[in-house]
């Protein structure tokens, strides 16, 4: 039955969806990633290796 | 103390240390075992150049020191190093202790057990015949728990911690954690015969999927993600330069996890695995070039600026090198898993030469690169000797250089030579062996290059070893530091700001990301069985057979002989019939192999008579000169088990197979008949009577069995 029903798939809107899905989420969060506002927190985020903590005297 | 612009720090300040004795613990272990996994390297790789150096001793063939090699290497070697490069960042990186120094040491010291175990148990042939997941069930499972310990003081340390921000080098770890759990549970059911064998609980197509959707998968989440997290967080460390784009990591991040994923069908090309499935397989494949690149970029990219420092300075320049061949094997990847190149590369040595050009060039490098790191601020000295390290250095670049172009030679030789068809339509290279002893010099070359890289560490040991006597470790440090509380909320965080500091949904996405690929060519397959055409030919072993199958699986055969004949005209011109995917549905697990040092044997059930593999297993000189086989001589030296046969086909009937219960109950019976006939036939030639009880009897009954019920069907089948 599995095989009657792949064999007879006939849907090429599915995975042209699936792809343009998968575009627009890559885009949006692209956008999302690269919006300038939020410059000052990505180089905050880049510095924290930096910081091993401070010594207790 | 710094903090974003958007935080103004206040509440109680806390003080805290570190447990760097962990961190030492593992450095030594990585040492330890990163000298053995490469002298097993060296071992294997002479083996294939002269098989008088299997010393005619059973465990120390190829078939039983290979799985040893690759075992130790990915997960003694590279495992320690990457559990002593996280603890180290983990706990600087969130500003806390790890999470419990008991739950750190049963993790160090489980790992270790697990190393000793397989290095006991793959040379006596005990595997699950499925490559880098052979350690058999007790084992499979100490792993998985072992696992969870380190995941809970994962977890639990980032739970304590004191910066709510979690780094980009963090986000790999988890990614790490959560998919390797899931690969290695998955592909590890089984169903247990005794306590050193199981079988499987997939089986043929199935099983194949499973295995090069973990196979692969364990090379992107073992190999690659975590030393991705290291990279993020150690080049910036060595360079004292910021990561060069933490845009571009989030980019790299997301996108990597959710493409690797998918890509590990490559690994079956031309096989029987749904065509569907290699397609996508191959797509996702190329689709990686653009994450994987994305990262190497911006590792490289961070050196910008500091590249007169990389001249100099021996972290850096192990780190920039190890970039650069991370660049070249991610360009590799994706090129041998196109199609057209994949018939060429796919089971030749390209694929063991690709394979070291990450794992020496991206792996060893890198970890080089963080050894000296960690010896140098853990024990509070400089490097020993920047001579040894540079010689270290070159070495290893000329080793692998010498390793890499011998074996794409090899292999693109050889498969030309498999695939030379005259103007008659017949093989130009009929008999296998002329292939095999044109590459045997290659071999010779890989051989000592792999020596290079071998000498290399073990100066980088000795550099090592005296950085740590000339420096001390001293007292644990106390530092302090606010505890994480209302005042450590930025104020209009963006959203994936704010996912950053919730560990679990950020864990739980990431556990998404890789199972919407895993679901989606997994689980059609699951069902494969229900539409994967039944052969009716097709019958299950006998019990002779089965026993015979055991055996050709606990020497490896796998290792060096594929079963499997890709829908190619040089390929049926050799072997015969292509394979079909309803040969294998008995097959628990799927014997396919990946890497053909010796002929393909889907066919090879009665191509040959009885004797003719009595005298090749004996020695394999007599019946193909200037073969490169280990000789099998134990084979007639010892019994045939048939106490657990019983068992077998019990389980076996449990996982599908159609046995009758009469078959079961007249198991041993029927094969000490099978194995009288073929012992009879035997005599003719003079062979004593008295391997009628021998195990090879047993596994002449089933290479005489293999690839039979199909291929002798008429061609319309």
């Amino acid at each position: 039955m599995y095989k009657e029903a792949l064999e007879q798939f006939n849907k090429p809107w599915l995975p042209l969806t699936a792809l343009f899905i998968f575009v627009l989420v890559f885009l949006l969060y692209l956008y999302w990633t690269f919006k300038k506002e939020n410059k000052h927190i990505y180089d905050y985020s880049s510095q924290i290796p930096f910081e091993d903590g401070v010594k207790h005297e | 103390m710094s903090s974003s612009s958007n935080v103004n720090r206040t509440g109680l300040l806390e003080t805290y240390s570190y447990d760097d004795q962990i961190v030492r613990m593992f450095v030594f272990a990585t040492i330890i075992w990163g000298a053995v996994a490469m002298l097993l390297g060296i071992t294997i790789a002479f083996q294939l150049a002269t098989w008088k150096m299997n010393f005619g001793l059973q465990w120390m063939t190829f078939g039983r020191l290979r799985p040893l090699h690759t075992n130790a290497a990915i997960f003694a070697f590279c495992g320690n190093a990457m559990f002593a490069g996280i603890y180290y960042s983990h706990q600087r990186l969130l500003k806390a202790r790890l999470f419990n120094d008991a739950l750190s040491r049963i993790h160090f010291w489980g790992w270790q057990a697990i190393i000793v175990a397989a290095a006991i148990t793959l040379p006596l042939g005990l595997t699950r015949g499925k490559e880098y997941a052979e350690l058999e069930w007790p084992i499979t499972i100490a792993i998985a728990v072992v696992w969870v310990v380190f995941a809970v003081n994962f977890f639990g340390t980032l739970v304590r911690r004191r910066e709510r921000h979690i780094y980009v080098a963090i986000w790999f770890y988890i990614a790490t954690i959560v998919t390797v759990a899931v690969l290695h549970i998955v592909n590890g059911l089984s169903l247990p015969v005794t306590w050193t064998k199981s079988y499987s609980v997939y089986s043929g197509v199935q099983d194949a999927l499973v295995q090069w959707w973990y196979g692969h998968n364990a090379v992107a989440f073992f190999l690659t993600t975590p030393f991705l997290g290291l990279m993020y967080y150690f080049v910036p460390k060595a360079a004292n330069r910021p990561v060069y784009s933490y845009r571009l990591s989030i980019i790299h991040f997301w996108s990597l996890v959710f493409i690797y994923i998918w890509a590990g069908p490559h690994h079956l090309l031309y096989t029987t695995l749904p065509e569907w499935a290699q397609t996508l397989g191959m797509v996702f494949s190329i689709a990686l070039w653009a994450p994987s690149w994305g990262g190497m970029i911006n590792g490289l990219m961070t050196l910008r600026g500091v590249w007169d420092k990389v001249r100099t300075d021996i972290i850096l320049k192990f780190m920039a090198l190890s970039l650069t061949f991370y660049g070249m094997s991610t360009f590799e990847g994706p090129l041998l898993s196109i199609k057209s190149v994949n018939a060429i590369g796919h089971f030749t040595d390209w694929i063991p030469g690709h394979v070291h050009a990450g794992t020496i060039g991206w792996n060893y490098l890198l970890i080089a690169g963080i050894l000296y790191f960690l010896v140098t601020k853990l024990w509070k000295t400089e490097i020993y000797s920047k001579t040894i390290a540079n010689i270290q250095f070159w070495m290893a670049t000329i080793g692998l250089s010498l390793y890499y172009v011998s074996m794409v030679v090899a292999g693109i030789t050889q498969s030309l030579m498999w695939r030379a068809i005259d103007a008659n339509g017949k093989l130009v290279y009929p008999n296998f062996i002329e292939t095999v002893v044109k590459i045997v010099p290659m071999y010779w070359v890989r051989a000592f290059g792999g020596t290079f890289v071998f000498v290399s560490f073990l100066l980088m040991g000795y550099n090592l070893y005296k950085t740590m006597q000339q420096g001390s470790v001293g007292i644990e440090e106390v530092y302090e530091a606010y505890a994480l509380d209302d005042s450590s909320v930025e104020k209009n965080a963006t959203q994936h700001r704010k996912l950053e500091g919730l560990p679990l949904v950020f864990g739980v996405l990431s556990l998404i990301a890789i199972l919407v690929g895993s679901a989606i060519e997994i689980v059609p397959t699951m069902l494969s069985n229900h539409y994967i055409s039944k052969i009716d030919a097709v019958k299950p072993y006998s019990p002779l057979e089965l026993i015979g199958r055991d055996i050709y699986i606990r020497e490896g055969c796998y290792l060096c002989h594929s079963q499997q004949v890709r829908p190619m005209v040089h390929e049926v011109l050799r072997y015969g019939k292509q394979s079909e995917a309803g040969e294998f549905i008995y097959d628990h697990p799927f014997q396919w192999g990946s890497k053909r040092t010796g002929p393909d044997l889907a066919r090879v059930g009665g191509k040959y008579p009885n004797m003719w593999h009595y005298r090749h297993m004996l020695n394999p000189r007599d019946v193909t000169p200037q073969s490169i086989m280990p000789i099998y001589k134990w084979l007639v030296e010892q019994k045939i088990d048939y106490a657990t046969l019983t068992r077998k086909l019990q389980v076996m009937k449990q996982l599908g197979v159609p046995y009758s219960d009469a078959q079961i109950n007249n198991g041993v019976m029927s094969a000490q008949t099978q194995a009288r006939t073929i012992t009879e036939d035997l005599m003719k030639s003079g062979v004593p009577a008295e391997v009628e009880d021998k195990e090879l009897v047993a596994l002449i009954s089933y290479l005489q069995r293999i690839g039979v019920d199909y291929g002798s069907l008429p061609k319309s089948n």
